[in-house]
């Protein structure tokens, strides 16, 4: 059952296509993550979702949530959703438990309600220590989980995260997914955006790929993995060794990408690859399975857009 | 799918409260830094202007001693600075440093309860900082309860009035610096020439126009009015100019702000 439907939207800032003709599906209960460079339009796409972004007036196209269009019941998405904002904007000024207590005013929850929720919510995410700290003494990492927390405070079906993890070490990394997966296992959507290929592949059930606004490719990672790129990779780094392999005919089947500064070389076989590596005579080079950066970088290509 | 049952969502006022509540939480969290000043800066006006610089005015103003005069005025020149203030380098830093208003937008409001939430939140600031200067006021003898009760309501509407034009101003000003015009190029000349300080007859008479035009002058006759208890069927023209003036600049400042929080 899908809880979200793009068909055909477009969005256009002055003469920027910031999304263009966009579909997709969300089924209920998975993840699903928008992966791609900056200025792709991840954002946008979000925003459209719940309301704070219009898509274009001559747009044929349709935006169904819950069963609601965001540009007449946003009320009803945003009452059904939680949102963690690209920057944690939190206040300064008031303590943790003060940040979540008036973010649950907008839903209008009864006093004893809010408190066990924020009880609840701060052992969930693991901040009951700082319940009486100011913003200012938190790490990243704990003000990331805040706004979490507060996004999780009317329960929502549907919890959007604008790159939840960006700026963040591994440790936090990792305790964030733990707790995304937990969510998704109670039921809740999550919908989130990223350029970590790591986090795209850890959590997401479906990721959709997209550059300079539209969809590239859509798919589950391993399948995406399966169909776009060769199982192994070798990569070459120096010079030298690159001047090397430059006068060596590879085996069959090998598909060389020799772009600046790195050469890779992919394969199905590894056993064909380290043939490669035999050849380098001891230099340095790095053998290793191919991942979703692979198929990210091959399919929105290795230069900067002007947005990067 | 969507859901059989009406969505619970909180009602119009509510939503304009938890706006409201935002922003009252933030304020009255350093009660001592944000709520001293309102008392302080009256008391020291009337010190230094009022007694010491009044010593030298013979006559009366209006018919009233200057001091009584000055301070009846700052009544409404509290609410309006205070409101300015919030609804220009306050919601400039909401909108542009902190991402205040991401956040909150992601709740279940509507742009529109959010920037008339902040103009009702202006509105109270202006209440408030009015009746700072009626405990002044008060102090001094120059006005008396229970009347000078009225004056806070006074001060509401000029915060209201006032936050609706800064929001307005808001809506063009794409760094903050450019604010200084709008307060040194506008609200500073209000102040100085809308019978606060001595009164709009004593104007030359193109200034005298100046004067009916802006919107300071209104709120002072109708301050005055309420704390003298002289009611005369003029001020409902400038109880008018204030109702429209909150109507007309109120619905262009949310349509234009719209604009920059909603892409």
């Amino acid at each position: 059952m899908s809880v979200i439907t793009v068909k055909n939207i477009s969005k256009t800032f002055r003469n920027v296509h910031a999304v263009r003709d966009l579909d997709f599906e969300v089924e209920q209960g998975t993840c699903f993550g928008f992966l791609g460079p900056n200025g792709a339009g991840k954002t946008t796409m979000m925003k459209m979702l719940y309301g704070v972004a219009a898509r274009d007036k001559d747009c044929r196209g349709k935006i169904d949530v819950f069963g609601y269009d965001p540009a007449r019941d946003e009320l009803a998405i945003k009452y059904l959703s939680g949102v963690v904002p690209q920057e944690n904007n939190l206040d300064d000024e008031l303590d943790v438990f003060q940040n979540l207590m008036i973010y649950s005013k907008f839903y209008a929850l009864p006093s004893a309600v809010t408190k066990e929720r924020i009880a609840s919510l701060l052992a969930f995410l693991e901040l009951s220590e700082k319940v009486k700290a100011r913003i200012r003494e938190l790490s990243g990492g704990m003000k990331r989980r805040l706004v979490i927390a507060r996004a999780l405070l009317n329960n929502p079906r549907l919890l959007i995260l604008d790159e939840p993890t960006t700026g963040l070490d591994p440790q936090v990394r990792h305790v964030i997914w733990d707790k995304l997966r937990q969510l998704r296992k109670q039921g809740t959507t999550i919908l989130l955006t990223t350029h970590y290929m790591e986090e795209a592949f850890q959590i997401c059930d479906t990721v959709l790929i997209m550059d300079k606004g539209a969809k590239v490719m859509e798919g589950s990672p391993l399948q995406l993995l399966k169909d776009n790129i060769e199982k192994y990779v070798l990569e070459v780094s120096d010079v030298q060794t690159q001047q090397l392999l430059a006068d060596h005919r590879l085996p069959e089947a090998v598909r060389a990408d020799v772009s600046e500064g790195v050469s890779r070389f992919y394969c199905d076989e590894i056993d064909r690859l380290k043939e490669v590596a035999n050849t380098l005579e001891g230099n340095h080079y790095y053998l290793r399975q191919a991942n979703l950066e692979d198929v990210f970088l091959k399919a929105t290509g290795r230069g900067l857009n002007e947005k990067q | 799918m969507r859901s059989s049952s009406p969505i619970p969502y909180p009602g119009l006022s509510h939503r304009l409260f938890s706006v409201w509540y935002r922003h009252m939480r933030v304020y009255t969290k350093n009660l001592l830094s944000n709520g001293l000043p309102p008392f302080l800066e009256p008391l020291l006006f009337l010190l230094g202007v009022g007694i010491g610089l009044g010593k030298y005015i013979e006559g009366t103003m209006d018919g009233m001693a200057y001091i009584d005069f000055l301070g009846t005025g700052l009544l409404v020149t509290a609410a309006m600075y205070t409101a300015a203030f919030e609804c220009t380098f306050g919601t400039f830093i909401r909108l542009e440093f902190d991402k205040v208003y991401d956040g909150m937008l992601a709740a279940p409001i509507t742009v529109n309860n959010l920037i008339v939430g902040e103009i009702i939140w202006a509105g109270t600031k202006g209440l408030f900082f009015s009746f700072a200067v009626v405990c002044v006021l008060t102090l001094f003898g120059i006005i008396h309860l229970p009347q000078g009760l009225l004056a806070p309501l006074v001060g509401f509407l000029t915060g209201v009035m006032f936050a609706t034009m800064s929001l307005l101003v808001t809506s063009f000003v794409k760094n903050i610096n450019h604010f200084n015009f709008y307060h040194t190029g506008f609200l500073s000349p209000m102040f100085f020439f809308s019978g606060v300080v001595f009164p709009v007859s004593n104007l030359p008479v193109p200034l005298r126009a100046f004067a009916e035009i802006v919107p300071l002058t209104h709120a002072v006759r109708l301050v005055r009015a309420v704390c003298t208890g002289t009611y005369r069927l003029a001020l409902l023209g400038d109880l008018a100019y204030i109702a429209a003036f909150i109507a007309i600049v109120g619905a262009l400042a949310v349509r234009r702000l719209r604009g920059r929080l909603v892409s």
